[in-house]
């Protein structure tokens, strides 16, 4: 299991560089998506158990709480995720617009060229 | 109160949100011109009664807890509101009417208002949710739809530099944003909760020397006190700013310079206390001295009117941080003064923006050497000007001065007499930048195309006395003030009251 946090982390270490270092806006943003899924990662891997089961409470499961409760898997961390996917979403979309209205004034995608020719 | 109160203050400007598309088409059809406008402003009315109404009972020592569904706090999602929060509320709800009146005659020569007001009471909607909210999650995606809301206000005109400030917002906002939600995560891994009380209540235990703090959740805090000092645009974490603020709009900058200030300072006061609850008070007061004199030394070199506002944006913010870091290391005057500056430079600063918009709406340029000698022709807006720039230079008797005069005090309590002196240097500085500020707009040879212009419009006058007068009267009865963040700043540091209030209704 400490694999998937050491790929989560690895994600958002590769996310920031990317974020850091990179001369072009479409790759910003993919920086920032690979970022936020590390962190996405970092997220499920807290809820997850090795042969789980769904955390819905049925006749069955009240039945036998201590087996249910030692199985379930933690539905908390996956609200989570979902919401914040849909809010990552919501910011590429945002950074995608931005950018074409960038290259429709600029012509280049280069922030430090953009930069340059605002002044 | 008006019964569910804490809710309706987040539902109703976010429904007016959605509804203003349809109120566009609607009106476009009948052919009533300014639905949209009036529309909005009512909706801002109707949040700052709502929030009113909150404000007695919780003045009376009450923290109300709305439970969402009706679930019990450490498991359902609950808002809670004390005497901190419904002062960050009212200034948002407040400011945000004023604000609001402003656009209807600033953005008047704009197509597709009913997008921005749509974009503008979603901000107002996130800022209140931000504020409101008693679970750390909830926080996180309140600040998304504030962030999201706001690089779009700013790129709104779609001209060149707007592009690109909301670009590059937009890129150093969801890395700051990033940070708050990692934290999070983590905090979660490590405590098992999401509920602010139940954290602070788990996290008691380390707030004492006796424990040794884990790893963990000092990473945790440094990623979300990074995250918020990208929101509040601190000194190594500012460059976003200055350029967000001199492209936006600039009812958008009032917008942002004003209420949405508020969220970040909101969470620099709560840190200290809630959730984490480790000492954290140097870290606030040296970001603090670094941006008040980064921020004043740049501004002196501005020579556009909105940028040199955004610069001092940093500078005045640096004091209230300072205030509140005083105020951690156990001077209550400070957290106290930090949390007046707050009150105080959001009113003033929404006026300064609101003049420098107000001249750009007449003259069409915001460059000091293209502008000189307005007074003659507004002189309205001029007075209110130099109201506002007496205010932020803290010259008595109006609120800037009650606020750093008692922020002054609180580094002398604290033990910091130096911190006391480089603030009063960085004051006379920020007179200086204003006083050039105001001679080569208002003062001097006026150029011969600016011979005919006239006074702002009726609706950019109305908000900018109103704040005018605001700022006279706090500060000739500071007493009005200190009855506001009197109680806020003890919300602040009781924390466990609210833990008790939050937990305790099981």
């Amino acid at each position: 299991m400490s694999l998937n946090y050491v790929i989560a982390m690895l994600l958002i270490t590769l996310g920031l560089y990317c974020l850091l270092f990179k001369r072009n806006l479409i790759k910003l943003i993919i920086g920032l998506s690979v970022m936020t899924d590390g962190i996405h990662l970092f997220l499920i891997s807290m809820g997850y158990r090795t042969g789980g089961i769904a955390p819905i409470v049925t006749g069955e499961s009240t039945s036998n709480l201590p087996n249910f409760a030692s199985r379930a898997v933690d539905p908390l961390p996956q609200a989570l995720v979902l919401t914040s996917i849909v809010i990552n979403i919501c910011i590429t979309a945002m950074a995608l617009s931005l950018s074409i209205y960038a290259y429709r004034h600029y012509g280049t995608l280069d922030p430090s060229k953009i930069r340059r020719l605002s002044e | 109160m008006i019964p569910q109160a804490p809710i309706l203050a987040i539902v109703v400007p976010l429904f007016s949100a959605f509804l203003m598309p349809m109120i566009g088409l609607l009106s476009k059809r009948y052919n009533i011109d300014r639905a949209c406008d009036w529309f909005a402003v009512a909706a801002m009315v109707g949040t700052l009664i709502i929030v009113a109404s909150m404000a007695p009972t919780v003045w009376g020592g009450q923290i109300i807890v709305y439970k969402f569904g009706n679930w019990s706090p450490p498991w359902g999602i609950n808002l809670a509101i004390d005497a901190l929060s419904i002062q960050m509320a009212l200034m948002i709800a407040g400011l945000g009417t004023l604000v609001m009146v402003y656009s209807v005659a600033y953005m008047q020569r704009d197509s597709r208002r009913d997008l921005f007001y749509t974009l503008a009471l979603l901000v107002i909607t996130g800022m209140m949710g931000t504020i409101l909210t008693g679970d750390i999650f909830n926080f996180y995606v309140f600040l998304e739809i504030m962030s999201v809301a706001s690089y779009a206000l700013i790129a709104f005109r779609r001209d060149s530099s707007g592009i690109e400030a909301g670009l590059k917002y937009l890129f150093i906002g969801s890395l700051g944003t990033s940070f708050v939600l990692l934290s999070i995560a983590m905090l979660y891994s490590f405590v098992g909760s999401l509920n602010i009380a139940d954290l602070g209540a788990k996290l008691a235990i380390y707030r004492g020397a006796a424990q040794p703090v884990p790893t963990i959740l000092v990473a945790s805090l440094a990623l979300f006190v990074t995250g918020i000092m990208i929101k509040v645009a601190m000194v190594p974490f500012h460059i976003w700013l200055p350029d967000a603020f001199t492209a936006a709009p600039t009812a958008v900058s009032a917008l942002l310079a004003g209420p949405a200030a508020v969220v970040g300072i909101y969470w620099v006061a709560r840190l200290p206390y809630l959730p984490f609850g480790l000492p954290v008070g140097i870290i606030l007061v040296s970001l603090g001295l670094l941006s008040m004199i980064v921020g004043v030394l740049m501004a002196l070199t501005q020579r556009d009117f909105k940028r040199m506002l955004a610069y001092h944006v940093i500078s005045q913010k640096g004091y209230m941080v300072l205030g509140i870091g005083l105020g951690t290391l156990g001077s209550v005057l400070g957290a106290q003064g930090g949390l007046f500056h707050l009150l105080n430079h959001s009113i003033y600063k929404s006026m300064l923006f609101m003049c420098a918009g107000a001249v750009l709406y007449r003259t069409g340029s915001q460059k000091f050497e293209e502008l000189g000698g307005l007074g003659k022709n507004m002189p309205l807006t001029a007075l209110t000007f130099l109201i506002g720039s007496l205010a932020i230079s803290g010259i008595p008797p109006l609120n800037g001065f009650v606020s750093k005069y008692t922020i002054y005090l609180g580094g002398i309590e604290a033990g910091l007499p130096i911190v006391t002196i480089i603030a009063v240097l960085v004051s006379a500085l920020t007179f200086a930048s204003f006083f050039k500020a105001f001679s080569s707009v208002f003062l001097g040879q006026r150029p011969k195309h600016l011979r005919d212009i006239q006074e702002a419009p009726k609706l950019m006058l109305f908000p900018m006395l109103a704040m005018a007068v605001v700022c006279i009267v706090i500060g000739l009865f500071p007493a009005l003030g200190f009855n506001v963040v009197g109680p806020a700043q003890a919300a602040a540091e009781n924390s466990a009251g609210y833990i008790g209030h939050v937990i305790g209704g099981i």
